[in-house]
């Protein structure tokens, strides 16, 4: 990546080649391409494998060595550095860098690439059992080499029964007990039941593969960076791991993780030179930095998502009329101009605009008060009141809210907003709010409706539980053949644009800044600050 | 005097109970807990489950608050709810870092606005007292989160870059050993004490300069730095000293806003942070030594007012 395709991003908005970059950048990165294209070019095909290490992309002009400070949002004394328990912003960060799971998305969100596995493949062409073969000479932080018991380890720490971690809301279904060594570097994996996303479900950087006996006390993974320090709430230090598998990176020899529980701080730090590239650089500041030429603004268009949740199971949303008219309530492009600042794209109450089997082809939605107000008068509630249960869950989630209720009034319709401080949101009543809001982070279909629309979901806030919907989920799964499981998930998503619970208005943009003295920050599509969080790609440019 | 010392203190330890009580009632009166809190949006009833168990929140509220006070009786802080650490510990760093700069803050602060108070009575309504009243009373107006945005952004980020924006300690490290990362946070805290005990200073030292005894030593031909030093300010002090205490113990709680601005690691951030976590022994031990700071000052404050007004000092013989 040269300096010139960086400055790119000093204009604003991203070009149309940066686009077209952005995916080359992706492919050249990817090396599961071959078997992906055997079996349709889908993502969460039946299979992947990488022949070699990744070929890292161009590295142009970045050199070798310096430090980078990264001011990180949030953090507090109940950070955490533990591979599987990684909850806010500073987490994510720190296990991004610290550790690898056997797969994930890159920032492009293009086909998973392979980490800590060389290939994961479904295993007599059939979804309920997998099969890994680990990378060659893959080391842990400290010499030791990866083997199959430190994959088995790593799943059985997530799916603890007594302490699940994280991923166990993504990989409950892996049949823990019948997991099976192969050989030192392959294992079988059974599932409870067949799964065409196992892939997407593994392959989530908190279900990072650690050794066995990983004591978080002493954190170690494959990641480009190996511990050195950590301060809950303070800092992280990390320093350069030489034996990394990707020759050559990382380019820094000390990554420095920052926490700033203040927007204003963090951004005035990265003014005045105290670190080197900060996440989530609000709106308001991005044309002040943009006229700073020492920094730059990097924006990446994903498929991050803050529905409105209405309880399908719960008057008056029982009614799918009255569904209908709240989504016709939504001046989306209105909403995404006042709450975004014009930094998103608008939806068409429908997530993973990246995966293949997005049916682009729905009428996208628009604002429609006329129709609403007869929809609501259909289901015998003219003038509705309802209320809408907010909190600062997510930028700009509460600012949704108020101009929801505000473009609400045009339909006649009355929404009261109970603002919640975000302890009391997540408090008992969570998931239960008749009318609420979350956020959620980009993912394809099938992953997607696993976390939040299936009965058996952890997170299903709208309670759908539509029999057809299910039927074809189900269906979905068990095929492994990408073309005949897209025909399968665009009926499903029908249903889910035509009666669902969500009100999608927009995706947001992830915007970051960094010092115009580096090079190597991508666009992430995934939604991950500063792409991915992956400091590995990241060095001085001069 | 040491009897009234002695039902100070006590006086004293028995608001410190009371605070707990209250401190401890309203974090309980928080919807959610600490394992909520720790678990956000992932809270799954599986993890729920485990981490409540985990945490011991599955106690009774008394069992909670009276395993706290016996362990503070005996000097044990107790362990975090959120961290699973010791909070002392979590705490100590902390506490020497914010302790410093309301310390420093202070030192500085108060010689200089009792100074300004004595200039501005002693040149009553002429040019330098108009200007330095309204200064101060526009400083006065100001909330602390302007000050300090108002000082990075002409010392640090925009207009100059002479100081660092924010206070980046290496953990470990104490605050004053990286001097240059508490000039700002405590020029702030400076600015937003100095104007009231200034003004107070000199309303009462423009009431002291009116009264009898200072015409009287005037007439007795006592030189004007006399007249003001050794007469005048001793007696104009003691509202002085009672508004310092009270900016004093302000400080101690109101650095939690400048702490946020600098993303300075003190105790002020760590008490927003430990809310937000639902974590009640580092709230309660937060909430405490703030509250004994407080307590603490007001009696040093009362003492001295004792100290310097004859007629109490000498009430109790």
């Amino acid at each position: 990546m040269t300096d010139n395709e960086f400055s790119e991003h000093d204009g604003g908005g991203l070009t149309r080649r940066q686009v077209v970059r952005g995916a080359l950048t992706g492919g050249a990165m990817l090396t599961a391409g071959g078997l992906l294209a055997a079996c349709g070019g889908s993502s969460s095909g039946g299979g992947a494998s990488s022949s070699a290490a990744s070929s890292p992309p161009s590295t142009g002009a970045l050199k070798s060595g310096g430090s980078l400070s990264v001011g990180a949002t949030g953090g507090g004394a109940k950070d955490t550095i533990d591979a599987h328990l990684p909850t806010a912003d500073t987490d994510i960060m720190r296990c991004w860098n610290l550790y690898e799971p056997l797969a994930v998305r890159p920032p492009s969100f293009g086909s998973l690439e392979m980490m800590v596995a060389e290939s994961i493949e479904a295993e007599h062409g059939k979804a309920d059992s997998w099969v890994v073969k680990l990378r060659p000479g893959i080391e842990f932080h400290n010499g030791k080499t990866v083997t199959a018991d430190d994959v088995i380890f790593s799943l059985q720490r997530i799916l603890d029964p007594k302490n699940p971690k994280v991923g166990a809301a993504s990989i409950g279904y892996v049949d823990i007990k019948n997991v099976k060594k192969l050989s030192s570097s392959s294992l079988r994996i059974p599932l409870k039941f067949a799964n065409a996303a196992f892939l997407d479900d593994i392959g989530q950087y908190f279900n990072a593969i650690v050794p066995v006996g990983y004591d978080p006390a002493k954190p170690v993974g494959t990641g480009a960076f190996m511990y050195e320090s950590f301060t809950p709430g303070q800092q992280s230090v990390f320093k350069k791991f030489p034996n990394y598998w990707q020759h050559g990176k990382p380019y820094v020899d000390a990554l420095t993780i920052i926490d700033f529980t203040d927007d204003t701080a963090r951004v005035n730090a990265l003014l005045g030179g105290q670190v080197q590239a900060i996440d989530n650089l609000p709106t308001g500041q991005i044309s002040q930095v943009q006229s700073n030429s020492a920094l730059k603004v990097l924006i990446s268009h994903t498929g991050e998502w803050q529905p409105f949740t209405m309880r399908v199971d719960q008057a008056p949303f029982s009614d799918v009329r009255v569904r209908q008219a709240m989504r016709l309530i939504v001046n989306r492009p209105q909403m995404v101009e006042q709450v975004l600042s014009g930094q998103g794209r608008i939806a068409n109450d429908m997530y993973s605009p990246f995966d293949p089997a997005y049916d682009a082809s729905l009428p996208q939605r628009h604002q429609d008060l006329e129709q609403a107000k007869s929809l609501l008068k259909q289901a015998g509630h003219a003038g509705l009141t309802v209320q809408l249960t907010t909190a600062p869950v997510f930028q700009g989630v509460v600012q949704a809210a108020e101009v929801f209720a505000q473009q609400a009034t045009g339909a006649g319709v009355t929404v009261k907003l109970q603002k919640l401080d975000t302890g009391t949101f997540y408090g008992p009543n969570y998931l239960k709010w008749t009318f609420a809001q979350d956020f959620w982070a980009t993912r394809e279909y099938l992953p997607q409706v696993a976390q939040g629309s299936l009965p058996t979901s952890p997170f299903n806030e709208t309670h759908w539980a539509d029999p057809t919907f299910i039927k074809l989920i189900g269906q979905a799964r068990a095929e492994l053949d990408a073309s005949k499981r897209s025909q399968i998930l665009q009926q499903a998503e029908t249903i889910e644009y035509n009666t669902g619970g969500y009100i999608i208005p927009y995706y947001s943009n992830q915007i970051d800044a960094y010092s115009a003295k580096l090079g190597g920050f991508v666009e992430s599509k995934s939604g991950f600050p500063l792409g991915n969080y992956w400091f590995k790609n990241v060095g001085l440019t001069a | 005097m040491s009897r009234f010392l002695l039902r100070r203190i006590l006086l004293g330890l028995l608001t410190l109970l009371l605070v707990s009580i209250v401190v401890f009632a309203a974090t309980q009166a928080l919807p959610g807990n600490a394992a909520r809190a720790i678990l956000g949006r992932n809270a799954t009833p599986a993890r729920l489950a485990a981490l409540t168990q985990q945490l011991h929140l599955d106690r009774s509220v008394f069992a909670q608050y009276f395993s706290w006070l016996g362990h503070i009786l005996t000097g044990n802080l107790g362990i975090s709810a959120a961290t699973q650490q010791p909070v002392s510990q979590l705490i100590s760093g902390r506490i020497l870092n914010s302790g410093f700069l309301v310390l420093v803050s202070a030192i500085i602060a108060i010689p200089l606005s009792i100074a300004l108070g004595v200039w501005m009575a002693v040149s009553r309504d002429k040019p330098a007292d108009h200007i330095l009243s309204t200064v101060t009373l526009a400083l006065a107006a100001l909330p602390e989160f302007v000050i300090g945005i108002a000082l990075v952004l002409l010392l640090a980020t925009n207009v100059s870059h002479v100081f660092p924006a924010v206070s980046i300690i290496p953990p470990g490290e104490h605050a004053w050993n990286a001097l240059n990362v508490v000039i700002l946070p405590a020029a702030t805290l400076i600015i937003a004490v100095t104007p009231y005990i200034a003004r107070i200073m000199r309303a009462s030292m423009v009431e002291v300069l009116e009264s009898d005894y200072v015409t009287m030593a005037r007439l007795k031909g006592l030189p004007n730095r006399t007249v003001i030093w050794r007469h005048a300010v001793p007696n104009a002090i003691v509202p002085a000293i009672q508004v310092s205490a009270l900016q004093l113990a302000y400080m101690a709680g109101g650095v939690v806003v400048v702490e946020y601005v600098f993303n300075f690691p003190g105790i002020g951030s760590a008490l927003v942070d430990a809310v937000g976590n639902r974590d009640v022994p580092e709230v309660q031990a937060l909430a405490i030594i703030i509250a004994a700071v407080y307590v603490v000052v007001n009696v040093v404050a009362d003492v001295l007012t004792i100290v310097v007004t004859p007629r109490l000092r000498t009430a109790g013989r």
